[in-house]
């Protein structure tokens, strides 16, 4: 059977093997090599999370090491899975210097430092009413401003000439929308009228601009059932989920409005700002453009923060990084740092140029512009009672909206469940 | 070894009159069965070389009408690819080597030998399949973390080499390896360990390659674990670039494909050297001829 | 000759007083044949240690939460059995557990007779081009779920898909791949399938390949038929490695989370939520961390009773 040479090799192999392990658990075993722990800091970690490839840090970085001879170590953090790893990084002592955070989280919302110089730096100029304060501190400032807003198939309109309106003050209502889109739809041979984001923030515009509040949190910091206004709302938008005006899949089953508007057969879609820069290099085959949103009769949209910059109290690294979020945030670099990265700005004031070779994604930006300043104030409450509940202590991980909107549209359950439902489960986490 | 006489099913046809139709019955079968499986892999590789916009126009087309390796480009200078595909390769090799040890010497234990807390370790070992990933996330994390294997590459394997499955696949095999060459060897006078390891082992290659296509590919598309524990993106693994691709609202879907084609390459590779070993190994578990 | 199939690792094959004449004088007791255990035991020490470490340590964490209300910041307060009587008393709990049985019922059968077939054929010196067919079969299990929910919603969207497509350009009507919580589901049984066939192909490939050759050409002597060659030896010889695919594929289905989320989303609306994806919603994405707990230690539980059910039956057949 097995010659002893056979198993002199195997014996050889076995060692070699075994050695080859202890030298890979040797290599795996040395971890990140200590940093240093000197006075003089010399790098700080920056925690982001993008998918496209945004230069807008990186340039700013290396201004800011010429600047102050700091260097910044921008990572980017993946965003399924990011807020996990603040978490975990928490418990492990090791959370970045800086960050561009989704979303503030109690377990390390006390180790943020007082961004109130930067925010209340006049020459900055940021949007007060997007900040929120808390015992005269300021704990994070939001890297740039999102709004929810209507997109149209432009070749499709323009096939069937149907026309549009393009000045936000003389906007269109709901009604005037969908019969254009009806029309279009019908004379072109399109699939549907309108696909509309899944999500429960997107669904809060739909609310505000038919004159609905929405969910609000109480006087007693917990949400209250809705008005008569939103409910009906609700139960429009449910109905118009009926295949022909809007297909179901899209809010029962979680199908892509991305992916159904590129394909062309879509008159218009329902998202937000953030498509602009994905559309302006993804979508080759028609032309597409940004419309007015729909006021029913309030003007009004989802005006939500996107990454929020904080900066945390890491012992030597605190001042350093203080200094960083400062540098970002002045009057010029913050303009370089918004063109760039295609961000609305969230100083007031500033003339942007946008590197986007697109007319329609610059005059996608010119508009969301003009609607930000046209918005109800209901549009950032959504937003605001989110970080009104974290600074409390409170949090809300998952907005049961969306999966309760998918069983009533579904036709699991009636519109006064459904927002029962969303109260009770809003509540339950915040008790 | 001497050349064993292959079963008349794996012998070369040697021109009978019956092996044609069986030769074109299999093939066609195994033909309609690989088209089967191969169009939507097929639209997934061929969507790879479509420029972004015309991966969701309508009508839907399966071969692209004009053919751009720009996906392929982007998702290469997006993140740091051939720092992360080092790591994640030292973390694969590791994890794989010390798994293949671990489950070959406890599948083996558990089919050879009789004893009672032995059949209660083998319900135990299955257990670890038994609950979702994130129930255990976060208590894992907590020990890792007190074990001071935070933020590095071994905090990423550790916990992964334990695996029911290939503890059970060494355990099924070692089942049908006869006893008589168990006490053959006692009776040479061999030790447990020792004929483990220089008669068992070796009998058990096809498994052990097995094991190795299953474990490399585990430890390459993990995605969360190390996302978790490694803090320094000089030690991120693959999977943690290509998420990095899908954004919080939108996903670049034609960078995305890229990216996946790319890391899916390594495990193709892996996969056919070591598939080859096992179809061409001629065993027959120690029995002799 | 014994015969090595059914062969159990239990009975002891030669007694000891079978060969004393050859047997070397030893130095160290003479153990009897059912009682090693230093061996067995350091065979398994590194398992048993990795075990305790990374498996019994978590779960006894994750045991005490769910009898607290923790919800993964500060302090975790005791509440007894409340999490389980509330876990028992959710109808929503119960819809998801039927579903994943249905479900499961459905995959794994699919997935044992193709994984088999078509490992099969990869074995058999018949089938040509093998080369290829491998690639093709081994594909659909590297891919990630958020890859093949884009792959199985372009081919079945009930919106823009391509079989849709196809039918309706064939004159038919467009079938509601989405929005039929039946029909959704047998599009997860089918992306399941396609996608799990490699692991259980490749199981069973290294088991096809380890029949012993004179069976074969035993049963050729006496004119067996391929079909009956499969049934009366091959079946029988690769059983340790079916009832290994039976339950892992079991296990695993019975686990489902990403796939289907990305195929359906537990959708429509929440029809085809698994219990899984009922454990992360109502639990981990709510922070009712306790409560996640409890039921995946329900699920554990229901498991583990599945898992020692097939162990038993198996072991009378191989016994």
């Amino acid at each position: 059977m097995a010659t002893s040479a056979t198993v002199r090799r195997g014996l050889a192999r076995w060692r070699w093997l075994s050695a080859g392990v202890i030298a890979t658990l040797a290599l795996t075993a040395c971890g990140s090599g200590s940093d240093d722990g000197g006075s003089d800091v010399k790098s700080i970690t920056f925690w982001y999370s993008t998918s496209a490839q945004d230069q807008g840090y990186t340039d700013l970085a290396k201004e800011f090491q010429a600047k102050e001879g700091i260097s910044v170590e921008i990572v980017n953090v993946p965003y399924d899975g990011y807020q996990d790893k603040l978490r975990q990084a928490a418990q492990a002592n090791s959370l970045p210097d800086t960050a561009s955070v989704p979303s503030l989280d109690t377990i390390w919302v006390n180790q943020l430092q007082d961004l109130a110089s930067t925010a209340n730096n006049t020459t900055n100029n940021i949007n007060k009413d997007l900040i929120t304060v808390q015992d005269g501190k300021v704990l994070t400032i939001p890297s740039d401003v999102t709004a929810a807003g209507l997109f149209i198939n432009k070749s499709l309109f323009d096939k069937a000439k149907v026309a549009y309106p393009t000045d936000p003050s003389k906007t269109w209502t709901w009604d005037q929308f969908l019969a254009a889109a009806d029309q279009v739809r019908t004379a072109t041979k399109a699939k549907y009228d309108l696909v509309y984001d899944n999500s429960p923030a997107r669904i809060r515009a739909w609310v505000y601009t038919h004159g609905g509040k929405g969910f609000q949190l109480g006087a007693d910091n917990k949400y209250a059932a809705p008005d008569a206004t939103t409910v009906q709302a609700l139960s429009d938008f449910a109905k118009l989920n009926n295949d022909v005006t809007m297909p179901k899949s899209v809010w029962t089953s979680g199908a892509d409005p991305n992916a159904l508007f590129k394909s062309g057969q879509v008159v218009a879609y329902y998202s937000g700002v953030w498509q602009v820069a994905d559309f302006a290099d993804g979508i080759t085959n028609f032309d597409w453009a940004s419309v007015p949103t729909p006021a029913q009769p309030v003007h009004a949209t989802d005006i939500n923060l996107g990454g929020k910059v904080v900066a945390f109290n890491n012992g030597d690294k605190a001042a350093a990084a203080k200094k960083w979020v400062d540098f970002i945030f002045q009057r010029d670099n913050y303009t370089k740092l918004a063109q760039t990265n295609g961000y609305l700005p969230i100083e007031k004031g500033l003339t942007l140029t946008y590197p986007f070779k697109k007319q329609a994604a610059l005059d996608a930006f010119a508009l969301y512009g003009k609607e930000m300043e046209l918005a109800d104030p209901i549009s950032a409450s959504g937003q605001a009672a989110g970080t009104k509940l974290l600074l409390d202590g409170k949090s809300i991980s998952e907005d049961p909206t969306k999966a309760e909107m998918a069983k009533f549209i579904n036709g699991q359950q009636d519109v006064q469940k459904t927002v029962d439902n969303i109260v009770s489960g809003l509540n339950q986490q915040i008790s | 070894m001497t050349a064993t006489r292959r079963p008349p099913e794996l012998r070369r046809p040697r021109g009978r009159t019956g092996d044609v139709p069986k030769a074109i019955g299999a093939s066609s079968i195994m033909w309609l069965l690989v088209v089967v499986y191969a169009v939507p892999a097929l639209w997934f590789v061929l969507s790879s070389f479509k420029p972004a916009g015309d991966l969701f126009t309508y009508p839907l087309t399966l071969f692209p009408k004009h053919w751009t390796v720009s996906g392929y480009t982007q998702a290469w200078t997006q993140f740091d690819f051939a720092r992360y595909f080092v790591n994640t390769l030292i973390v694969a090799i590791a994890a794989t080597l010390l798994t293949i040890v671990v489950s070959a010497a406890t599948g083996y234990a558990l089919a050879k030998y009789n004893n009672w807390w032995l059949k209660a370790f083998a319900v135990c070992i299955l257990a670890t399949t038994m609950l979702p990933s994130e129930t255990i996330l976060a208590p894992l994390f907590l020990v890792v973390r007190n074990l001071g294997l935070y933020n590095s590459l071994s905090g990423v394997v550790a916990p992964a080499v334990i695996t029911a499955t290939g503890t059970f696949m060494f355990r099924q095999f070692f089942v049908t390896v006869p006893n008589d060459l168990l006490e053959a060897a006692r009776i040479d006078g061999s030790g447990e360990l020792s004929t483990f390891v220089r008669i068992m082992i070796p009998l058990s290659r096809p498994i052990i390659m097995t094991l190795a296509i299953f474990s490399f590919q585990w430890r390459w598309n993990e995605f969360l674990w190390p996302l978790i524990i490694l803090n320094d993106p000089k030690q991120f693994t693959l999977q943690i670039g290509v998420a990095s691709i899908v954004g919080a609202q939108n996903v670049n879907w034609s960078v995305l494909l890229g990216a996946s084609v790319m890391s899916m390459v390594p495990l193709l590779a892996i996969y056919l050297i070591f598939q080859k070993y096992v179809m061409s190994a001629d065993l027959n578990a120690g029995l002799k001829d | 000759m014994v015969d090595s199939v059914r062969q159990s690792a239990e009975s002891p094959s030669v007694p000891d007083d079978a060969a004393p004449a050859r047997a070397k004088p030893r130095w160290w007791p003479r153990k009897r044949y059912n009682r090693y255990t230093a061996a067995p035991l350091l065979l398994i020490s590194v398992n048993l240690a990795l075990f305790l470490l990374f498996f019994v340590w978590p779960v006894v964490i994750g045991l005490n939460y769910s009898f607290t209300s923790y919800t993964g910041v500060g302090t975790a307060p005791y509440v007894g059995l409340d999490n389980y009587q509330k876990l028992f008393g959710d109808s929503a709990f119960y819809a998801a557990l039927w579903r994943t049985v249905i479900y499961t019922g459905a995959v794994v059968p699919l997935t044992f007779i193709t994984s088999l077939g078509v490992a099969y054929l990869l074995v058999s010196p018949y089938a040509k081009g093998k080369t290829v067919a491998r690639v093709v079969f081994f594909l659909p299990w590297l891919i990630s779920p958020i890859i093949a929910g884009v792959i199985w919603r372009w081919l079945f969207g009930e919106n823009v898909g391509l079989v849709n497509f196809v039918i309706t350009e064939l004159g038919g009507k467009a079938v509601p791949w989405q929005s039929n919580a039946n029909l959704s589901l047998m599009v997860v049984v089918l992306a399941a399938t396609w996608a799990n066939t490699a692991f259980n192909m490749l199981l069973f490939v290294a088991a096809l390949k380890n029949v012993p050759v004179s069976y074969y050409e035993a049963a050729d002597l006496d004119g067996a038929s391929a079909w009956q060659k499969f049934r009366r030896i091959t079946l029988p010889a690769i059983a340790p490695t079916s009832f290994i695919v039976v339950l892992l594929s079991t296990l695993h289905t019975m686990k489902e989370y990403g796939l289907i989320k990305a195929l359906n989303d537990g959708g429509p609306g929440s029809e085809n939520n698994l219990i899984v994806q009922y454990i992360y919603l109502t639990g981990f994405r709510r922070g009712h961390i306790g409560y996640a707990s409890a039921a995946s230690f329900i699920l554990l539980l229901i498991l583990m009773i599945i898992a020692v059910v097939q162990l038993l039956a198996n072991r009378r057949k191989e016994s």
